[in-house]
């Protein structure tokens, strides 16, 4: 499965650009900017995914936010809307990620503390309360159990009376890069993926402006991957989607313009930028011409960025606010459609309210005070922003053909390339650092003795402990025999290899939890423990 | 590669002071951050440390039994959910619990500063932020390991003879720092001994992890050796086996101790044979010896083990490539692990043409638990 000829594959030299001082045209030799950049718009896309991009839409302000009880986050989530945050971001706590009710074992301790605890259908009304599901855009961050709060949502919008060919969002749903960066997966990699497959399909028959997958480099590149293997990696998943959707019997063009993208924006202003920007030339070219789409919107590669949480310091906090604003920068001068920005506090704990304002307030400051929004993808044709993206598509496509070389995605899971890959690069980013070749300001240089004065955000044991007691409470008071009912369907299904989203909403109406849907699951799919580490 | 050597070995040598130090990393609970525990594992093992790495989504109890059970010089943990006030403690508990108070324990992650007084209080060794430097990290883990008490032989043997785990541990330890037994010869114990061998990747560790999961649960008591190579530049190692056997808990007889391949007094081939007579007079009944089965030289195992297991997996080419090294005719019996993959058939049917069928193949998937028993079987038909 190589990428075939005439892919747009850059056949130009990946010499680095920054060998040099400067970069000229002596250094773009045979570049054809009618098809290597277009018009932002058209085909390959590099320039940007609209014609006027922010001239007329500004990037979404999607602020990640989850904490304690479905209640807390609730309001959090009201408190953001009413300071013109345009679109929510829901952060799950760990058990709910790992799929795991607030009362097992393994939840102790974590349960609300590093997002917001879901474990039933009655958590999700709580957590949505007041908030019309056909006027916001939710994004929702989980994995593992992703069908499971997809059918929890459906369910909201059900008693709203919500059509649910109007809900708008995002599922993250990308259970690859869990097992490649972020650990957070439960099933062996065959099902997990067939569950990504089952999202699809309901998604295309029922919630078309639903965003089914948001396949993810952020962890990929978080947990040490270089920029290259980030775009690599992230790509050659959703072609690994791609490929099995359609031979689920999926038509291409009918699911791939719901496929989104969410990219880490790291320190490196340019390589970032011409990341973002070789992504949507790679994508396009992906699409059309590997899967044979034939839509203009399935070649159009949309992306979320968020900036580069591993880049934050501990010491001397407030340099996060200026780290975190020139991301911001590179991520909108790499055109993309919506942007999360950290808080200044998140190395200590969750952000405060109001660190997470001033996270907000610098994009603000970018869309509307700088006029970098005003003309499309400004940096376009520079010799060096051209070559750089020309550099880093070669890269990523030299990678891309290994990856197809040992048989696609799941092979590579199950021999650890990718897990391999990305520890590697983790070690030599960290012999940079300790050996003086990258600086960190405030830890390797300027130095300041002392320790900073941060107020930092406490989640109280209460929270678990109210959790725990309703969870009780659900399980002793709902309807043994329809419960017991659905959760049979919902493994017959599983067995019978059907897709399993009717019966996971059924179960979701029959008050099971998302650890009794997760375990009857398990029954059928066995659970992974990890695939090769070294 | 595994050389062992085939004369019996003496139970006394003279005092090495080069056994790398050894650590065991943790992560505990279900945060799956593991960028900084891998960089540190990976950082340790350059620096010359011998690395046991345990896994994601370890109990408390599980690790500091596996700390007792290696017998390591410093347990760190790394923790980036915020559970650090939660979790430590319990370790402390755990820990004066095992009898295993001598072994420090270090903490990674995001820690606020403020709760940092609090840990050193409850006895938490060191605490490294982010941003701390490697090269500080490891210094500390080599100080804490320097500060290792000499064994107290006397209390150690009685403790040994008494069936204390503990005690085990640190003869072993013993053993591998070449140190003197002080005369004390165990029993001759009547374990069995199979090695298991195979080549990287077809899931030796935890086909042994089912497997003597399997023996446990049929009363018998089963140790484990797992040996893994040592960088012959650094003398460190990462010792990863174990994170696919986690599943031992104090009340069950199940040892598992991981031995770096370079990290004994005249190598492996030096203390293997010591080793295995600790376990034995310990009295298990069984005994695994996982190696780093990569074709030929690997048949060395035969010197150690009176039976051996060759495990392979569908479709990986080993039938061919085994039956040109000399591990085939040795192997007792073979196991075609991963079967829930495709191609087992195929590549049964190719290891039948290439070893015939007078011994027996089993299939099984550690996955799915599928055919341990029957292996389980087999194994208890040895002597």
């Amino acid at each position: 499965m190589s990428i075939e000829p005439g892919l747009g594959k850059s056949k130009r030299s990946t010499d680095d650009a920054r060998g040099k001082p400067f970069v000229g045209p002596e250094d773009l030799r045979g570049y054809d900017p009618a098809t290597a950049l277009s018009v932002p718009g058209s085909f390959p896309f590099t320039r940007g995914v609209h014609r006027t991009m922010y001239r007329d839409k500004l990037w979404t302000m999607r602020q990640f936010a989850g904490f304690g009880s479905a209640a807390d986050t609730n309001e959090r989530f009201k408190y953001l809307l009413a300071h013109g945050t345009t679109g929510l971001s829901t952060a799950f706590d760990l058990p709910t990620l790992m799929g795991r009710d607030s009362d097992d074992p393994l939840a102790l301790g974590e349960v609300g503390r590093c997002g917001v605890a879901v474990a039933s259908l009655a958590d999700m009304h709580v957590l949505y309360d007041g908030i019309n599901l056909g006027e916001v855009s939710t994004s929702m961050t989980i994995n593992a159990p992703a069908a499971i709060v997809l059918a929890f949502y459906v369910c909201v919008a059900k008693k709203q009376g919500v059509p649910l060919d109007q809900l708008r969002g995002t599922l993250q749903n990308d259970i690859l890069k869990e097992f490649h960066a972020q650990n957070e997966y439960v099933f062996p990699p065959v099902p997990s993926v067939k569950l990504v497959v089952d999202t699809i399909e309901y998604c295309t028959q029922h919630m078309p402006l639903w965003n089914t997958v948001s396949v993810s480099g952020y962890h990929i590149r978080e947990a040490g991957a270089t920029a290259a293997e980030e775009l690599a990696f992230t790509l050659a998943d959703g072609m690994a989607y791609t490929q099995l959707s359609i031979e689920r019997g999926l038509d291409v063009d009918a699911f791939a313009p719901r496929l989104s993208f969410f990219f880490d924006v790291h320190n490196d202003f340019f390589e970032e930028i011409a990341k973002l920007r070789a992504a949507r030339r790679m994508w396009a070219h992906i699409m059309r011409d590997r899967f044979h789409a034939k839509h203009e919107r399935s070649w159009k590669l949309r992306m979320h960025c968020q900036t580069a949480g591993v880049t934050l310091t501990e010491q001397q906090p407030m340099n996060n606010i200026m780290r975190v604003a020139y991301q911001a920068m590179a991520g909108v001068l790499g055109g993309t459609q919506s942007l999360h920005t950290n808080s200044m506090d998140e190395t200590l704990a969750l952000p405060t309210e109001g660190a997470a304002k001033v996270a907000l307030r610098t994009q603000q400051i970018l869309a509307h005070e700088t006029s970098v929004p005003q003309v499309a993808d400004p940096l376009g044709g520079s010799y060096f922003v051209e070559k750089m993206t020309d550099e880093i598509e070669a890269k990523a496509y030299a990678i891309i053909d290994q990856i197809d070389a040992m048989g696609g995605v799941l092979p590579a899971v199950d021999r650890g390339y990718f897990r391999r890959a990305i520890a590697e690069s983790a070690q030599a980013e960290q012999r940079r650092i300790d050996g003086g070749a990258q600086k960190i300001v405030g830890v390797t240089d300027f130095v300041e003795e002392g320790t900073h004065d941060m107020e930092m955000l406490k989640i109280s044991q209460d929270t678990e402990d109210e959790q725990v007691s309703k969870l009780k409470s659900i399980k002793a008071n709902r309807d043994a025999t329809k419960h017991q009912a659905a959760l049979t369907r919902l493994r017959d299904d599983a067995t019978q290899d059907k897709n399993v989203m009717p019966a996971l909403i059924e179960a979701a109406e029959a008050e099971a939890t998302v650890g009794e849907m997760m375990d009857t699951m398990k029954q059928v799919f066995g659970a992974y423990g990890g695939g090769p580490e070294w | 590669m595994v050389t062992l050597a085939t004369e019996p070995m003496k139970m006394t040598k003279p005092i090495n002071n080069n056994q790398p130090p050894r650590i065991l990393l943790a992560k505990i609970g279900l945060d799956g951050h593991d960028r900084g525990v891998k960089v540190l594992a990976r950082s340790f093992r350059d620096a010359g440390i011998e690395v046991i790495y345990t896994g994601l989504w370890q109990t408390c109890e599980a690790t500091m039994y596996a700390a007792l059970q290696e017998d390591v010089d410093v347990v760190g943990v790394s923790l980036l959910s915020a559970a650090h006030l939660t979790v430590m403690p319990e370790l402390l508990r755990l820990r004066k619990k095992l009898d295993i108070e001598h072994i420090p324990i270090i903490l990674g992650g995001i820690v606020p500063n403020e709760d940092h007084a609090a840990l050193a209080e409850m006895g938490v060794a060191a605490v490294f932020n982010p941003g701390s430097s490697v090269d500080d990290i490891v210094e500390k883990v080599k100080q804490l390991a320097a500060m290792h008490e000499p064994i107290q032989f006397k209390e150690v043997v009685v403790g040994y003879k008494a069936r204390k785990q503990n005690a085990l541990a640190k003869l072993i330890t013993s053993v591998q720092r070449g140190e003197s037994l002080d005369g004390f010869t165990p029993p001759v114990g009547d374990a069995v001994v199979i090695g298991v061998t195979g080549a990287p990747g077809v899931g030796k560790s935890s086909f042994i992890g089912k497997l003597g999961e399997e023996l446990v649960s049929r009363g018998k008591r089963v140790a484990v050796l797992a040996i893994d190579p040592s960088s012959p530049i650094t003398g460190g190692a990462l010792l990863g086996d174990r994170l696919r056997m986690m599943s031992a808990s104090p009340e069950r007889e199940f040892f598992v101790r991981s031995l770096a391949s370079g990290g004994a007094a005249g190598g492996l081939a030096a203390i293997c044979p010591d080793v295995l007579k600790l376990l034995k007079g310990f009295g298990f009944d069984y005994i695994l010896v996982e190696t780093v089965g990569a074709g030929q030289g690997d048949v060395g195992i035969r010197e150690l083990a009176s039976h051996t297991l060759l495990v392979l997996m569908p479709d990986s080419g080993d039938a061919v490539q085994y039956s040109k090294a000399g591990i085939m005719e040795i192997a007792t019996c073979f196991v075609l692990n991963k079967c829930d993959l495709n191609g087992a058939d195929a590549t049964q049917s190719q290891l039948i043409s290439a070893v015939g069928d007078a011994r027996p193949i089993f299939k099984t998937s550690t996955l799915k638990t599928e055919g341990i028993d029957r292996v389980a079987d087999f194994i208890m038909t040895l002597s």
